[in-house]
């Protein structure tokens, strides 16, 4: 409520701060930029730039900076001359003529050569950070606490803070030897070389490419009736992991998904670009090419400014923003940087991608006349079947059979459909009426289609975009009358500026690289702020700013100001890397706090929003299920590849839009139904229940926080579903050939002991279960189910 | 904070009824779908929103236009079908097709209704027709989700999701959002799902069987004793772990879904006996004819849930994997028929039973289809999905039946009186249930976002409330 009331008071009209020079631009922008700009130069004149400003149009100069008696363009806003009265038929006021006159007297400044209003907006986000490095984690946070009068929590054990730290940084949990060695370890840096440990493993990448993945709306298919499969897709997700794995540099990062076919020769870098690919498409509609290509505009627009910039530029789609200094312009200016987009398979092995596509060829080829003998050998028999079976109907049937598709009479049609079923042979009855000489031509025909595919495999492409040429389509700015053209910039309340032409030889139109050097730029005040406090979020349960997609003036204030931007700029300084910033995160006193609030806190700071306190949280989505997988002890750790198609329920495949044979192919290979699920389909027309259940976001928009619901539905899945009762079964199995099996359940779940209680307790519900269920491998299956839904194995502390 | 843990205590004694009721109603004070006050008194506590799936001609059901038979066979006059676009047909070329049904005068009012709805027709008086309809969507994924969410691309909370968002719900031991549906959807699960809102508000799909929900019933070999046992370890555990831990509410919201689930267990398949119901009642719905046993199904229990307390019914009529309205593509007769014969006896007994039970003027009845189908052929014996004019109807919630709002065309082509978006219609229903469009918002991405963005300014409650045509 607080944070609100201030963001009221401090969201005052951005050109309030609007020095002189700003003010002029706007006023050039307004009145005088629709007949003299770039697309549209009137008597050779445009206004657009400074530059073309000084050297003017047909009549000369427009302006002579410091003196704007002698300048055009004062003579024709005060019309003082007939012949030259701008604009034409309407006078500007006498308070915009004296600004004009001032701003050219005082030397004509042009602040940015941004067409839209350049407010200097005073926002804190669109201001660059504070160049402070010093201010320290522990420092910022103890500050406030002080303040509020609040005691820090002490630091949480060893055990706690290796769960925390494993789950964290790698999505899994810790084993109980890795937890009793941790415990144990004498060495005061024990902790640290976990924390390396961990930056280290390959599981990393996974848990912190999913974070990614959520934020840029991630899908194996591209939704809608069709929901068709976006083939490659999962290379993105590859390319995502193995960046996290490898510590890519954050501005390396951003340059390879923004603009990684105009910057790198390298496949693997440009391989970012499938960035605009994994989104919802409806390109497989009918009809709606171009709405189609305004929304994939639209999505590459919104989503680029929400996920690196922080800002949501929607609104300004239909009319300038009216909270943040976002132009209806600079929203075009924005969309014109991907214009000229169009989609790209980026060879990842140029040679072998040729190949693959010569055999795919030739195999498309030769799969034709395979068909064409199948049909042929088998298309008599079928006709005699149906011939035959049609007989043994009444002649009515027959007449309904016999009649065209159009020509059908209602009656015909319930007839038709009511036996063309039975009509239809089925396939065993062509088969077993083939003359050895026709299964002969079956089986060759057969062997010949096998032996196309016996090598089959996905090519070695990955999806991508690159411009169409050196030209681009031209973006038009809706407005009244007609629209009017606006070329490609950048926003201009950042600083932004215009984005030039391209050299003559450029292949492409440079306007992704431009955004993508502005992006990763030191320079650019919110994209490593926006980075650092995802990062946070991530792993504090919530951001200093607290809603992290939106630094604008709707947006949260920063709890920690000076905090973020020694944490923005340390992490520049650090050369962009995602580790190092871990590293200070988890180092920091802040981090191992333990999770029991202290006195006073609840009331004081019921959000926890200064960190008196760890944050519990409850395991996401796909943290569960491996989870479960991991204590069953059947997760499959590799790596990559095509999504995985796990077996569900056909129960559980209810309401997707295509038939189930088509949308939910199971991968054959059984033992790639345990892999992390992280490798598991996305669907948009469908989640996997137990995802769902847990708040997998539907991934049609990005999602930079998930929500952490309780619901009955979602307790039912992870009781009753037949994924828990199979890993319970394992898990059972497992415990039952140990030793101790109820130590060796507690161990798999909770990775401890169980205390004298607890063993009491599990050995009392065993002898009943037993009884029960009539089996001790039975009793140790609800054991598992029981302790796998349990909040101490769904929480971390 | 004291009494919640002598409460807890006790009911650690075993789940005594007593102790558990008290404390569900506890959690329940905080839980995201309890039931909260609306902005106004509404004139409906709950919604049933039966979608015709596939695509529904307006001319031949709700539209009559002789205009049609008159032209038959002649394409449109003039530029009539300049500037529309639709999945197969062209419009400057396609004839213009009378509908093969007769239109009626029905009820006391005389309204239109044609012949596909006999059973219907009789509750005319109860039916406010909108004729004016449209949308721009002329694909079925995009104009579903249109007509759900207000917007064309997925990923958009439905109408049921934000009224339970506004309303919650009173009955806890039902989801709030129910949603039955004859399987595969042309949209997906985006149709009802919750969007940028959080995911408690998505709708529940009831199956058919005994086990509506997803998961309701234990696993395969497990006893009801010996899942009881299990619940009672989990809560044995889920206590201990919560006692050092007690400041915090998700733990405990956690420990009462499991109750509630064990509760929706039982509640659940009681709610979906029909064999409850008198035979003379599974007969209105016809329940048991081959032609209307599956909707009727639906819609009677559409009545025991709205009877329960659950705020929001959805129906969907047709699927994308068997019979559909879409079949009007190649077989408008055949396909409108046994749409017809499947849905207008429920329908009708719906309407007629709601009244018996003192239920219809606190429940709203929607009927919609994703949009109406072309006034012109696709091919010899079709019409083609039709986004520019077409027709819903309203019941119950006190609506004053047996009027039309707005009109097409004299061809059915362009809404061009009182036209009507989806906004106008959503912001119609929210306001109906006590809800001000402009003041139901969530914030995502920096706006405060509504169900009907930035329109809606065409709500017609007063015209549906006040009797004058």
């Amino acid at each position: 409520m607080l944070n609100r009331l201030t963001i009221a008071l401090i969201a005052l009209p951005a050109s309030i701060y609007a020095g002189v020079p700003d003010q002029a631009r706007l006023l050039l922008e307004k009145n005088c930029l629709g007949c003299h700009a770039a697309s549209v130069a009137l008597s050779g004149l445009r206004l657009d730039t400074r530059a073309h400003a000084l050297q003017g149009g047909a009549r000369g100069p427009a302006l002579v900076a410091g003196q704007s008696s002698a300048s055009l363009l004062i003579k024709a806003v005060t019309h003082a001359d007939p012949k030259l009265a701008m604009p034409p038929g309407r006078k500007l006021s006498d308070s915009d003529i004296a600004l004009l006159r001032s701003w050219i007297d005082s030397g004509a400044a042009w602040p940015s050569s941004a067409a839209a209003p350049s407010a200097a907006a005073k926002w804190w986000s669109f201001q660059k950070p504070a160049s402070i490095l010093s201010v320290t984690i522990d420092d910022a946070i103890a500050a406030k606490l002080r303040d509020l009068n609040l005691p820090p929590a002490p630091q949480a054990d060893r055990r706690t803070l290796i769960r925390r730290a494993t789950f964290d940084l790698t999505g899994l949990a810790p084993s109980q030897s890795e937890i009793d060695a941790f415990a144990a370890d004498p060495n005061p840096g024990a902790y640290s070389a976990l924390i390396d440990r961990l930056l280290a493993s390959p599981r990393y990448g996974e848990k912190w490419g999913k974070h990614w993945l959520d934020l840029v709306r991630y899908g194996d298919t591209s939704g809608f009736e069709q929901d068709p499969y976006n083939l490659y897709a999962w290379r993105y997700r590859d390319y995502v992991i193995k960046s996290f794995n490898d510590d890519k540099p954050y501005d390396r990062f951003i340059r390879e998904q923004i603009a990684g076919d105009e910057l790198f020769e390298d496949p693997e870098a440009q391989q970012g670009t499938g960035y605009y690919c994994v989104g919802p498409n409806r390109d497989m509609l009918y009809k709606v090419e171009d709405i189609n290509r305004v929304e994939s505009l639209t999505d590459f627009v919104d989503t680029t400014s929400s996920v690196f910039l922080g800002l949501s530029v929607g609104c300004a789609r239909c009319h300038d923003h009216k909270y943040d200094p976002i132009s209806q312009r600079d929203y075009y200016r924005l969309q014109a940087i991907f214009a000229p987009f169009q989609k790209n398979r980026v060879f990842l092995h140029y040679n072998n991608a040729r190949g693959y596509d010569l055999s795919e060829n030739t195999r498309t080829f030769k799969l034709y006349d395979i068909g064409a003998e199948i049909m042929a050998v088998k298309s008599p028999y079928q006709d005699r079947l149906r011939q035959q079976k049609l007989a043994l109907l009444s002649p009515e049937i027959q007449a309904a059979f016999q009649a065209g598709e159009d020509e059908r009479t209602p009656q015909q049609k319930a007839f038709f459909e009511a036996y063309v079923k039975q009509v239809t042979p089925r396939e065993e009855e062509v088969a077993a009426l083939l003359t050895p000489a026709d299964q002969d031509r079956l089986r060759r025909a057969e062997k010949k289609l096998v032996s196309l595919y016996t090598t089959y495999a996905p090519g070695p492409f990955s999806p991508g975009i690159t411009d169409v040429g050196r030209e681009s389509p031209k973006t038009l700015l809706p407005a009244k009358g007609a629209p009017v053209e606006v070329g490609p910039g950048l926003l201009s309340a950042l600083g932004g500026q215009d984005i030039p032409e391209p050299p003559l030889t450029s292949p492409t139109t440079q306007r992704r690289r431009a955004l993508a050097e502005w992006l990763a730029s030191p320079e650019n005040p919110l994209v490593a702020r926006v980075l650092v406090n995802r990062v946070w979020q991530y792993h504090f349960g919530r951001g200093l700013v607290a809603t992290p997609s939106d630094f604008g003036t709707r947006g949260a204030a920063p709890s920690h100001p000076e905090l973020l931007d020694s944490l923005a700029n340390r992490f520049i300084a650090n050369g962009w890397s995602f580790k190092k910033l871990h590293r200070e995160i988890m180092l920091s006193a802040s981090y191992r706090r333990s999770s029991r609030p202290p006195l006073g806190a609840v009331e004081k700071d019921p959000e926890n929003q200064f960190l008196s306190h760890f944050r519990r949280r409850r395991l996401d989505a796909e943290e569960i299920r491996d989870a479960v997988l991991q204590s069953a002890g059947t997760l499959n750790l590799k790596m990559g590849g095509r999504p995985v198609v796990p077996q569900l329920q056909p129960e559980e495949l209810y309401g997707m839009s295509q038939p189930v044979n088509n949308a939910w192919v199971v991968t054959a290979a059984r033992e790639e139904h345990d892999r992390r699920s992280i490798y598991m389909i996305s669907r948009r027309n469908f989640r996997m229940p137990l995802l769902e259940a847990f708040d997998r976001p539907e991934g049609v928009l990005s999602c930079s926080r998930r929500e952490s619901s309780t619901t009955a539905p979602q307790s039912l899945t992870l009781l009753n579903g037949e994924f828990t009762l199979r890993q319970a079964q394992a898990l059972a199995a497992k415990a039952q050939s140990a030793a101790d099996p109820i130590a060796e359940m507690f161990a798999r779940v909770y990775a401890r002991p169980p205390s004298a209680e607890e063993r009491q307790t599990s050995a009392a519900f065993l002898t009943k279960q037993s009884s029960l269920a009539g089996s001790q491998g039975g009793a140790l299956t609800e054991l598992a189910r029981g302790l796998l839904n349990t909040n101490e194995f769904l929480h971390v502390d | 904070m004291h009494s919640r843990r002598e409460l807890l205590t006790r009911a650690g004694k075993g789940f005594g009824a007593l102790a558990l009721a008290a404390m569900m109603e506890n959690r329940a004070a905080a839980g995201p779908t309890t039931a909260r006050p609306p902005h106004f008194p509404p004139r409906a506590k709950n919604v049933i929103f039966l979608f015709m799936h596939g695509g529904v001609s307006h001319v031949d059901t709700f539209d009559p236009k002789p205009s049609l038979r008159k032209y038959d066979g002649q394409p449109l006059p003039g530029s009539f079908g300049e500037g529309l676009i639709t999945s197969r047909i062209d419009f400057r070329k396609a004839l213009m097709r009378g509908s093969p049904w007769e239109f009626h005068r029905c009820g006391k009012s005389g309204l239109e209704i044609s012949s596909l709805y006999p059973h219907l027709s009789e509750h005319a008086d109860d039916l406010a027709v909108i004729r004016s309809c449209h949308g721009d969507a002329f694909d079925h994924a995009p104009a579903i989700y249109l007509r759900t969410s207000g917007s064309q691309f997925p990923g958009r909370p439905s109408l049921g999701a934000w009224s339970i968002y506004g309303l919650g719900s009173e009955n806890q031991n039902l989801p709030a959002f129910v949603v039955m549906s004859d399987g595969a959807m042309k949209s997906g699960a985006g149709a009802y799902g919750s969007g940028y809102l959080p995911a408690v508000y998505q709708g529940t799909v009831f199956r058919s069987g005994q086990n509506p929900v997803l998961h309701l019933n234990s696993p395969s070999g497990v006893s009801p004793e010996s899942q009881r046992e299990t619940l009672d370890l989990i809560s044995r555990m889920n206590r201990r772990h919560f006692a050092e831990r007690e400041e915090d509410t998700a733990l405990d919201a956690r420990i009462a879904s499991y109750e509630l689930a064990f509760r929706m267990q039982s509640e659940a398949p009681d709610a979906v006996d029909i064999t409850k119901e008198s035979e003379a009642t599974r007969k209105l719905y016809g329940i048991g004819e081959p032609a209307t046993s599956d909707f009727g199904r639906k819609c009677l229990l559409a009545r025991r849930l709205v009877q329960r307390g659950v705020r929001f019914v959805q129906l969907y009529c047709g699927t994308n994997l068997g019979d559909d309205w879409d079949d009007a593509h190649n077989d408008l007769l055949g396909s409108h028929t046994k749409m017809c014969r499947k849905s207008d006896q429920p329908i009708a007994a719906l309407l007629k039973d709601l009244k018996a039970h003192g239920l219809l003027d606190s429940t709203l009845v929607v009927w919609s289809s994703e949009f109406g189908r072309t006034p012109l052929a696709e091919g010899k014996n079709g019409r083609d999905h039709h986004p520019y004019g077409f027709s819903t109807w309203m019941a119950g919630a006190g609506i004053q039946g047996g009027r039309a709002l707005g009109a097409t065309d004299e061809f059915g082509l362009r809404a061009v009186d009182q036209r009507k978006d989806v906004h106008d219609m959503n912001a119609t229903i929210l306001r109906l249930l006590g809800m001000d469009h402009l003041r139901l918002t969530y914030r995502y991405q920096s706006r405060d976002q509504r169900l009907t963005d930035v329109h809606g300014e065409g709500e017609f409650t007063q015209w549906l409330l006040t009797n004058k045509s």
